[in-house]
């Protein structure tokens, strides 16, 4: 290499003093015409002239750039020759790579130097004369990168084309190829004042040729030069798209791709698609650009200066709008950005410029246009509730009721937009059903063979159901009609758990018949093509009940509309009427989640439990429940029905309009009576519930009941109660000395503290009377309603349908049950039969307990009665009627008054008791209707009949087995003949009678035998 | 020859043209042994040059062969050699217009990038057999063509290699008629009239410095051709004296423009003034007129000849025209008024002397009269009266009384029709003036009559 001192001494020294002047250079590299010649000869033989001895790379290479400088004939042949320089350099860069600098850096293949001067001389001519060697040297430069970027790509140190930043990362690490992209960045730097279309072209081409491993360059040029790159590639490819004309945008937009047939737009958006990485924004900025520009009017004046501004040319701004379809056609990333921005800037003014340069184009590719914006529309993977929220506002035609927020576009606007949003829904419609088609086709090969095909816009509008639900239930004009097709359509695509959520969506927001019935005609669509739609649609509302995603006023739609829907069932048993199975299906659906609107009836929004009441009144009991659910619902049911009775309590008393209340009510009245007859369970479970219930301290009141302390406890002191459970000490001390010695003889009683007085009664006021009887009125009712369905024996109705109907003796059974459970806590001596009546002192503390409850809750009379409606089921009363009775004994013995009506309570509560068991056949009709006589007499009289009364059940007890059922009644019946005689007991009655006879004349007839 | 087509078509480009060109030797010095005349090279040798030199398409089938830049470059360097080492200069001649003279056809394109080339790297080699056939095809062929060639050497040398100038330079030296011929495609080429058409500065002051060493260098070619008349049409000037007079008269009015848009030029720190540069020239032509009616003695065609086209000259007053209504429109500068003077005044001058020593032709004045009432009326008259400088009134009765009468009337006569508009006064006195006399005296009283 030094073999020529003088040589080598000229051309080490070239580089750097060719940067200081162009003098220096001339000056030195003046060489003779023989030298010339000799300079020219060893290129081309690649051998010394002069000695006769080969040329190194190096100094061939040096030779080529000697002649780059003088021989001006000579550029292209050196230019090629210096690819192969470059070439190698790659090569022996990649291979030390791939040996990991295991060998030295080898001096002969390292040619970083000459790259390096020949790096120089380059940038050196382009920065004297830019506009002779910048296009000459730039399409080398990507030329040369090109192919030494694609013929390394295999190589295994190389990168995958994919992976764009490591690819960047070792080719600018090269001497080689960063001295190109630095000579290329200079030409394009230099080329972008005057030509900057050509640079651009060149590395389109280029690009296309190469194309994944060109990827790096075009990226980093495109990085260097956004703005720039951005708008040249854009003109470029408008230009080209533009000669290449409409008629390949047919073939593009059936999906068949030729990427050779257009290239540029293909390398177009390749590039586009790499900065978008970097640098979406100015892209998008661009795009956008470009579009309002075309569309805004040619002014001849344009203020761009550039020369290659495709404003100008009214073709291309003709062309600029398909051109950008096109564009987002190919590219996902590009339409992503785009789309979003695009919507907004749709405003009625550029609208109608639109559309006045789309009339000029002809039909066939205005069509073209349509199908690719329709194309691109349903592709979108985001924005799509935005475009179609815009096509349907501008599609919408101008009303007088409906005013925007836009004024109402131009007519012409309004009908493409129309055409256009029909035109999707034409073309979602075909993408849908042939996607299901061909899932159908091969249902054996599976989802993976024959994926199915994914349409962007519709699986991002699943998550805009609820608005397009809404959206459509406004009802305006054209617009819900599409809307709903969409529905359907997006309920198809979406499989069952859209068509599931849209039909809940339709379901919770309809707010009347005509909304509602939008929800049936989607079902009808549906059905054909999905089963067991409405039992998902009511389980998933049952979800979002149990979730609690749904506001009261969703909640209490929903309940509503399900209920019309089902009673619609019922108007159509009538009519015939179509949607009839659909109501079926409903309430079947219904049925099946009963226990999960239970809990609803106790929402503490009453208009929601009311909704659930009509629901549940109307809906279809299920064939088979589980015995948790059924007492679940029962108790739920029960909760109700005290609940509604409070409303209208509440309701009457503020005088506000009771209507609703009093509908709870007959609801709550329905649901009970229904589900009593559903099974035995339901009933003995409402029935204990409801007696339970009116007894219970909180719904005593309803009943004109006390809420007085029962248990023979001490009254808390107030100072005490305040303090509840601070000591456990102190409960116990107390406990000590007040223990409840309850049914025993040594029981306390609790009347009072001596010195005080006689215990505090709290004194409650009494409600509204007439509120009261209606109260027990209604319990009555539901009660006897429960009682006499056909739930429990399966009892056929009776013939006539004005008698009432029997009391079932079981229900009665449970009713009294209950009762004795919640009035007399204590079950010692809780045999039926009765003891002889002095016993009855050992019970004194329970006697009295009983008698309070009845103090305390007037509705146990009436209760009573019901029972000893049902026969035998008085004698499960035994106890009650017996402590009552012992209490009514001790008081009118120890009574000093002169006539018995001087304590009515007691009076009353006798005559009561007597009835009842007389009507429960514990005794016979003749000591039952002592009763009568007890208003008339003095109290020991009255105590005298009462113990005529109690040695009767004494003696003959109130056993059920005494009962037998008489099918003619259609009850039970006591053969009073059976049992011993009845003369016996009369005896004291008739004493009574004779005393009295001045005044009970008139009752003898009563007590015949 | 025909027949050797077989033989070459295996071979692969560059041996089948070294080959072909080997043929084409011999078959030439055939032909000019046989003694035929004129030596004429057949149509199929044609042929095979532009299949296996220029690889022009021959046909759209067959897949177009191209030779690499580096087998181009050896290719060009045989052919150096084989120019250079023939020695017969018949042959050489035939040989270079078999090789290069245009057919009309699809092949010129090849055929003359391949001879751009080729003359580029002779003028870097320096070889002088080549230069000269070059020259004397750039006198047979149609001027487009030598203008193209010229583009590619002043490319070469003067804007893409820096510092080659010099070996341009050197043609001078190598090949004088070559060098004169191509001046004259230079000043064809640069007209002047946008700012590509300009020429580089490089360029210009290496033809003033090879003008200014040796004028007669412009009349070379006028002088080793045979005036036969049969100047092919179209082709080059004779010499490059009308192009290079353009240059003179156009360079003050377009170097202004140019330089306004461009006042901050990368190069203009080093570049010398353009102005002296013309100046030169201008001497230099004033010189190489004063040369010709010795020459033209001598070759006793002196009033039968010009050397300036009337036609020219008057394409050339239209241009200034056009230019000098530029010039009012910018006008706003102090300086603003020479530019415009002085190309007139170089106008002027030149045509004065050229119609004194016998370069233009013109019958009594009447055709140049013509030419020059070009200048329309109100153009001269705006000119003058927005320069309202006494000088420039001087400087026409000088130029009047001095130099060129004929200029002189014609002025008048613009100034009448020009002040026709304005002041019946004054059309009368000119009249009477103009119809009395036409001594300098009458000129100066109009001049003074005027102000």
């Amino acid at each position: 290499m030094l073999n020529d001192p003088a040589m080598s001494v000229v051309c080490d020294g070239g580089p750097l003093k060719a940067m200081q002047s162009s003098h220096s250079l001339t000056a030195q590299t003046t060489l003779s015409a023989q030298e010339l010649s000799q300079e020219i000869k060893s290129f081309i033989s690649g051998v010394d002239a002069v000695h006769g001895r080969k040329l190194s790379v190096r100094e061939h290479a040096r030779c080529a750039v000697r002649l780059l400088r003088s021989v001006p004939a000579c550029r292209e042949a050196v230019l090629e020759h210096l690819r192969g320089v470059y070439d190698e350099h790659v090569s022996a860069f990649l291979v030390n790579l791939e040996t990991e600098g295991s060998s030295t850096s080898g001096g002969s293949s390292n040619l970083e130097d000459i790259i390096q001067e020949v790096h120089v001389v380059l940038s050196e001519f382009i920065r004297l004369n830019p506009r002779a060697w910048a296009p000459l040297v730039s399409t080398w430069a990507v030329d040369l990168l090109g192919q030494l970027s694609s013929k390394h790509a295999g190589r295994r140190v190389a990168p995958h084309s994919a992976s764009l930043n490591e690819l960047l990362q070792l080719w600018m690490s090269c001497a080689a190829t960063r001295s190109l992209m630095e000579a290329y960045s200079q030409c394009l730097a230099a080329m972008l004042a005057w030509c900057p279309d050509a640079c651009v072209d060149a590395l389109l081409d280029t690009s296309v040729q190469h194309s994944p491993h060109f990827d790096w360059v075009v990226a980093h040029i495109g990085s260097a030069f956004p703005g720039t790159i951005i708008s040249r590639v854009l003109a470029c490819g408008l230009k080209d798209f533009c000669s290449h004309g409409a008629k390949d945008q047919g073939l593009l937009m059936m999906g068949m791709d030729k990427g050779n047939r257009i290239p540029k737009i293909g390398s177009v958006v390749g590039i586009l698609g790499h900065l978008a990485a970097h640098h979406s924004e100015s892209i998008r900025k661009e795009l956008l650009r470009m579009f309002q520009e075309s569309l805004s009017p040619s002014s001849p004046l344009s203020p761009t200066s550039s020369s290659t501004s495709w404003e100008s040319s009214p073709q291309l701004r003709r062309s600029a709008v398909p051109f950008l379809l096109q564009l987002a056609a190919m590219s996902p990333n590009l339409f992503g950005a785009v789309s979003a921005e695009l919507v907004e800037q749709l405003r009625p003014s550029i609208l109608l410029q639109l559309q006045a340069l789309l009339q000029g184009l002809p039909k066939e590719e205005l069509e073209n246009m349509l199908g690719l914006a329709v194309h691109l529309i349903s592709q979108s993977p985001t924005g799509g509730a935005r475009v179609l929220k815009f096509l349907a506002d501008t599609a919408t035609p101008a009303s007088v009721i409906i005013s925007g927020p836009t004024p109402s576009p131009h007519e012409g606007v309004r009908e493409g937009c129309d055409r256009l949003l029909q035109m999707l829904l034409l073309h979602l419609h075909k993408l849908v059903f042939n996607r299901s088609d061909g899932a159908e086709v091969s249902p054996h090969s599976s989802a993976s063979s024959q994926p199915q095909r994914v349409i962007p816009f519709l699986e991002e509008l699943r998550s805009h159901v609820a608005q397009l639900c809404a959206e459509t239930l406004r009802l305006e004009r054209k617009r819900h009609l599409w809307l709903h097709q969409l529905l359907c359509l997006l309920a198809v695509y979406g499989g069952p758990s859209v068509a599931t959520e849209t039909l809940c969506q339709l379901l919770t927001q309809a707010r009347n018949p005509e909304e509602l019935a939008l929800a049936w005609q989607l079902h009808t669509t549906l059905s054909s093509c999905m089963a067991g739609l409405i039992p998902a649609a009511v389980a998933h509302s049952v979800a979002q009940i149990h979730t609690h995603t749904l506001g009261p006023r969703q909640l209490k739609q929903l309940l509503l509309n399900l209920s019309i829907a089902i009673q619609s069932q019922d108007e159509d048993r009538k009519g015939g009427g179509a949607q009839s199975s659909m109501a079926v299906q409903v309430g079947s659906a219904v049925s099946g989640h009963l226990h999960d609107f239970c809990p609803l009836l106790l929402h503490s929004d009453a208009d929601v439990s009311h909704a659930t009441a009509r629901l549940l009144s109307c809906s279809p009991l299920p064939r088979t429940s589980s015995p948790a659910h059924l007492l679940l619902l029962s108790r739920a049911a029960v909760t109700h029905f005290f609940m509604a009775l409070r409303k209208r309590v509440e309701a009457g008393n503020v005088g506000r309009d009771g209507g609703q209340a009093g509908e709870a009510v007959n609801c709550s009245v329905l649901i009970l009576s229904r589900f009593a007859a559903y099974s035995p369970l339901t009933l003995k479970a409402i029935l204990q519930q409801l007696a339970e219930g009116a007894l219970h301290k909180g719904n005593a009141d309803l009943f004109g009941g006390q809420v007085a302390d029962m248990s023979g406890a001490p009254v808390t002191n107030p100072s005490l109660s305040s303090d509840r459970g601070a000591s456990l000490l102190d409960i116990n001390c107390r406990f000590s000395t007040s223990v409840n010695f309850s049914g025993s003889v040594w029981s306390v009683f609790h009347a009072g503290v001596i010195g005080k007085g006689l215990k505090h009664r709290t004194a409650s006021q009494h409600p509204d009377p007439a509120g009261v009887i209606w109260n027990i009125q209604t319990l009555l009712e539901v009660i006897v309603q429960c009682c006499t369905s056909s739930g429990l024996n399966g009892t056929p109705s009776p013939s006539d349908p004005d008698e009432p109907l029997p009391i079932n003796a079981e229900a009665a059974k449970v009713i009294a049950v209950t009762l004795v459970e919640s009035v007399c806590p204590d079950v010692a001596n809780g045999e039926l039969s009765w003891p002889p009546e002095e016993h009855a002192r050992t019970t004194v503390e329970r006697d009295i307990h009983i008698r309070r409850c009845f103090e305390a809750h007037p509705v146990l009379f009436p209760l009573l009665q019901v029972v000893a409606a049902g026969r035998p089921a008085l004698c499960y009363c035994s106890a009650v009627l017996r402590g009552l009775m012992a209490t009514l004994l001790a008081h009118w013995e120890a009574s000093r008054e002169a006539s018995s009506t001087d304590s009515p309570w007691h009076l009353q509560a006798s005559c009561l008791l007597v009835s009842c068991m007389g009507e429960g056949q514990l005794l016979p009709p003749v000591l039952a209707n002592v009763h009568e006589a007890f208003p008339h007499l003095n109290p020991f009289e009255v105590r005298l009949l009462l113990l005529a009364v109690w040695e009767y059940v004494r003696g003959n007890g109130p056993l059920p087995q005494k009962f037998v059922f008489s099918s003619e009644k259609g009850m039970f019946c006591r053969d009073f003949s059976r049992d011993g005689d009845v003369a016996r007991y009369v005896a004291p009655i008739h004493s009574v009678l004779h005393k009295n006879i001045d005044r009970l004349g008139h009752l003898c007839w009563r007590f015949q035998l | 020859m025909g027949d050797i087509r077989q033989s070459l078509l295996p071979r692969d480009v560059l041996s089948a043209a070294k080959e072909l060109l080997y043929h084409l030797d011999i078959y030439i010095c055939n032909l000019v042994q046989s003694g035929r005349q004129p030596p004429q090279v057949d149509s199929k040798t044609l042929d095979l040059i532009e299949e296996f030199i220029l690889h022009a398409p021959k046909d759209r089938n067959a897949p177009a062969r191209r030779m690499s830049a580096l087998q181009e470059l050896q290719l060009l360097e045989i052919m150096c050699s084989c120019f250079q080492e023939q020695s017969r200069d018949t042959v050489r001649q035939l040989m270079f217009s078999a090789l290069f003279g245009l057919q009309g056809n699809a092949a010129d394109e090849s055929r003359m990038a391949l001879l751009g080339k080729l003359v580029s790297m002779a003028v870097a080699m320096g070889r002088v057999p080549i230069l000269e056939c070059a020259a004397t095809w750039l006198q047979r062929t149609h001027r487009v063509y030598c203008v193209r060639l010229a583009q590619v050497l002043v490319d070469d040398y003067c804007s893409m290699v820096p510092g080659s100038v010099p070996t341009l330079q050197n043609i001078h030296s190598a090949s004088p008629r070559f060098c004169c011929q191509f001046i004259t495609a230079v000043t064809t080429l640069y007209d002047l009239t946008t700012e590509e058409l300009t020429p580089p500065i490089e360029l210009l002051q290496m033809i003033v410095s090879w003008i200014q060493e040796d004028p007669r260098l412009v009349l070379i070619t006028f002088l080793n051709t045979p005036l036969t008349g049969s100047q092919p049409i179209n082709s080059l000037d004779v010499t490059p004296l009308g192009g290079l007079v353009r240059w003179c008269v156009k360079a003050p009015l377009a170097y202004k423009t140019d330089k306004k848009q461009t006042p901050t030029h990368e190069r203009s720190e080093n570049v010398p003034e353009v102005g002296p540069l013309f100046s030169t020239l201008h001497l230099s032509v004033l010189q190489v007129l004063m040369l010709l009616p010795n020459i033209l003695n001598e070759k006793g065609l002196f009033g039968r000849m010009g050397l300036l086209q009337l036609d020219s000259l008057a394409a050339l007053t239209s241009e200034l025209s056009r230019l000098l209504d530029q010039a009012d429109k910018h006008a706003h500068a102090s300086d603003a008024h020479a530019a415009p003077q002085l190309a007139l005044d170089r106008l002027a001058q030149a045509l004065q002397v050229a119609k004194a020593n016998g370069a233009l032709l013109c019958s009594r004045g009447r055709n140049l009269e013509a030419v020059l009432f070009l200048f329309r009326p109100s153009r001269l008259g705006k000119v003058e009266s927005k320069i309202k400088t006494v000088k420039m009134r001087k400087m026409l009765v000088k130029h009047a009384s001095k130099l060129y009468p004929h200029f002189c009337i014609i002025s008048v006569f613009s100034r009448i029709n020009y002040f026709d508009f304005h002041s019946s006064n004054n059309v009368l006195l000119i009249h009477k003036l103009l119809e009395h006399c036409k001594q300098l005296v009458f000129l100066l009283l109009l001049n003074k009559s005027v102000c």
